[in-house]
């Protein structure tokens, strides 16, 4: 356990080790919240959960809002002054860490990204990098700026509940905390030098050679030609993509898919089933030491 | 009640209105196109490219030179039959691979990247080999790198007579 | 010839120390309903807020406190940013013994950069927090669809103030975290020289990396630029992000709820 302790220790990685607990119990909040507040719906529709939401009213009262000031503002005052007193105490007890002056002929090893990026650093051992650093953050600010208007489902508005869309719910919560969250951890704790996997119990041997060879998703297959591989990995692509189509045509007349339209479907279709791709492609490589998909003169996936 | 006018594309007012609109865009436009060229000044200035490593015979048969590792990012190789160099910058994303004489190959320390000594990548993310420099042999008997001139396996670059010099001479195969 | 005079009308002018509190505040110092609503609406910082509130939206366990939080934390980290760049020079000669300088001589200088490094950290996860809770609250649907693609945009530019805020301690782990940062944006398709289907022309010199470098590798160009975009130009996107999120929170109708019971509001 003690590599494990030693990368907690570090000054830049106790945000993680406050991430975990902090985002573990805001989901099991939101979760015994969402469960009562579809209680509360089912029994007496969004009137029911604003009540309980809103608690005690006094009797008489003519209008159950609450003025700003003091009510709000109060509150925003001691949050504040909270915030503070955390940060100047974190800050007098552990320093920011300086490593050694900037030398462009010595790369440090393992080198690694601020934690926030880690989840796209450890992209980049499945991916080339204009996928990992270039097309997946694109898309994943594409996909977030895009949920309000492909999610057509207008219920569940300003309340935690989960029975009302239950769907858009477990994508978001696969993609935060699955992908994004897990594959920061993994960055984190799981990776040391050459980037090799280390579980956290491990120590770090720095000599240690691990067989990286890879092979070619045609060459599971037994397709030597280049462009044969090429036409396969192609095949293979459009195909999941295809999935897409498969899905329009078996689901076209549900009420849901029906609302959504061609347009909204397609772009939830091609999110999700790119989102999909990646843990996919985590697998085969992982797996079957697949390095590319599909491989092209110009680029490979 | 009818316009008596001859009908027109565009009236008067509309052509003004949308050449000042067109004006302005444009305007902008050269404005923000000339703060882009800005940021990318005519001249650069960069250290000498030519980079004099020394004697042939400084270097011993089978060594893997990491002497100008430091000062200019280049790695010298001394076959049997001649010299080649290195850029020692990762072709995934530009960390500087080690050398690891114990299990003869170069690693890249940033994401795993391993190469053989002649450059060639063999294991991890790296998309090509590791690329070479232009070496020669000076007047004086020098071995001289050109940091500028850079030779890519994949285009057939290391072909060229720069890409490897021969050493000694007259020991040909 | 005094206003009671000239208006006609009897009595003494208000105390002294009455009529500056007045004309400064705009609102008579009395605890009055009706002076609980102006002191909100007549008050430049207060009246991004609503007069009154729903209950629920002064309840932590409904807005987890997150967005607040971050606007906060963004506001130490330009208070003691702004206190850092008097003593920080963006050279690859004096930036990293600046910080060195920070450290062990400047009297506050450790504190005051500590501080400055944990807010900011503490500023990404509240904002992944305020993401999070908005999504499972629901609160991006009609008519807050746009505000959520500002928010978007507004954690982009927390992710991107991180990364330019990186380089500038120029020690190993700003080198390297840039170094491969950048070679990233030269595998960009189109705009980078490594990248598939890059554009004619596109060279090592001109592509997308060189223009946030400023030349061919991590060098004082690319310290100065990344000071530039961390201290000027990110903050002040932000800054104009956050008024525009918080007038839409306002514009689309205040802070989301379930539809109020009958006779409420």
């Amino acid at each position: 356990m003690e590599p494990l302790w030693r990368i907690l220790s570090q000054p830049d990685n106790i945000p993680i080790a406050l991430m975990v607990p902090l985002f573990a119990g805001l989901l099991g909040f939101w979760w015994r919240t969402a469960r009562r507040n579809d209680a509360l719906l089912a029994q007496g529709g969004e009137a029911a959960v604003r009540s309980a939401m809103d608690g005690a009213v006094p009797e008489g009262t003519p209008d159950p809002r609450v003025h700003t000031w003091p009510y709000l503002l109060r509150i925003e005052l001691i949050a504040a002054l909270v915030v503070t007193v955390v940060l100047l105490v974190w800050s007098i007890v552990i320093d920011a860490p300086l490593e050694q002056l900037a030398d462009a002929a010595r790369t440090p090893n393992p080198s690694k990204a601020p934690w926030y990026f880690l989840g796209l650093q450890e992209l980049l051992v499945y991916f080339d990098p204009w996928i990992a650093g270039v097309l997946l953050p694109v898309l994943i600010i594409f996909g977030l700026s895009v949920i309000p208007y492909v999610d057509v489902n207008p219920a569940g508005s300003g309340f935690h509940a989960w029975r009302q869309r239950r769907f858009a719910v477990a994508v978001f919560l696969f993609g935060f905390v699955g992908l994004w969250l897990g594959l920061i951890l993994v960055g984190t704790f799981c990776r040391g030098p050459g980037w090799n996997w280390f579980w956290p119990w491990e120590a770090w041997d720095r000599a240690r050679a691990v067989p990286m060879a890879t092979r070619n998703w045609a060459d599971v297959f037994g397709i030597s030609s280049s462009s044969g591989a090429s036409a396969f990995g192609a095949l293979t692509v459009l195909g999941w993509y295809g999935l897409g189509l498969v899905a329009w045509w078996r689901l076209r007349h549900r009420p849901l898919v029906a609302r959504l339209g061609t347009s909204r479907f397609a772009v939830v279709a091609f999110l999700l089933l790119t989102m999909l791709s990646v843990p996919l492609k985590m697998a085969l490589r992982l797996g079957l030491s697949v390095k590319y998909v599909w491989t092209t003169p110009w680029f490979n996936v | 009640m009818t316009d008596p006018r001859p009908p027109t594309l565009w009236t008067r007012r509309d052509v003004q209105t949308r050449s000042g609109w067109a004006l302005l865009s444009a305007s902008l436009f050269a404005g923000f196109g000339a703060f882009v060229r800005l940021l990318f000044p005519r001249v650069r200035s960069e250290p000498p490219t030519k980079v004099v490593l020394g004697r042939p015979e400084d270097f011993a048969v089978g060594e893997v030179s990491e002497r100008f590792k430091k000062s200019h990012r280049l790695i010298v190789v001394r076959e049997a039959l001649g010299f080649y160099a290195l850029r020692s910058v990762c072709t995934h994303l530009g960390c500087v691979p080690a050398w690891s004489a114990a299990q003869d190959k170069f690693k890249c320390p940033c994401h795993g990247s391993g190469f053989h000594r002649d450059g060639v990548n063999f294991e991890g993310p790296a998309p090509r080999p590791l690329e070479r420099l232009a070496l020669a042999l000076d007047a004086d008997g020098n071995l001289v790198a050109d940091t500028a001139v850079v030779l890519r396996s994949e285009r057939g670059e290391w072909a060229r007579d720069d890409a490897f010099v021969r050493y000694p001479k007259e020991g040909r195969p | 010839m005094s206003d009671a005079e000239a208006t006609g009308q009897p009595g003494e002018a208000p105390g002294l120390v009455r009529e500056v509190v007045k004309s400064a505040l705009r609102v008579e110092n009395v605890d009055t309903p009706k002076n609980r609503v102006l002191a909100v609406a007549h008050t430049v910082w207060l009246h991004l807020h609503p007069s009154k509130v729903p209950r629920h939206a002064v309840r932590f366990s409904f807005t987890w406190g997150a967005g607040g939080i971050a606007f906060y934390l963004f506001l130490i980290t330009v208070v003691t940013g702004v206190a850092l760049m008097f003593v920080y020079r963006p050279t690859p000669e004096h930036a990293w013994l600046d910080m060195k300088r920070l450290d062990f001589d400047v009297p506050f200088g450790m504190v005051n950069r500590n501080m400055h490094r944990w807010a900011a950290h503490a500023m990404v996860i509240v904002v992944w927090v305020h993401l999070l809770r908005v999504f499972l609250t629901g609160s991006y649907k009609a008519p807050r669809q746009f505000n959520w693609v500002v928010g978007v945009g507004l954690l982009t530019l927390t992710m991107l103030l991180s990364f330019t805020g990186y380089l500038l301690p120029w020690d190993q782990l700003s080198m390297w975290a840039v170094t491969v940062g950048t070679n990233m944006a030269a595998a960009a398709p189109v705009v980078g020289h490594e990248g598939p289907f890059a554009a004619p022309g596109v060279t090592a010199a001109n592509d997308a990396r060189a223009l946030l470098l400023g030349g061919p590798t991590v060098g004082g160009n690319a310290l100065l630029r990344f000071y530039i975009l961390h201290c000027v130009a990110l903050p002040l996107a932000l800054g104009l992000g956050c008024i525009l999120h918080f007038w839409r929170v306002r514009r689309d109708g205040g802070i989301s709820g379930p539809a109020a019971p009958k006779g409420g509001a």
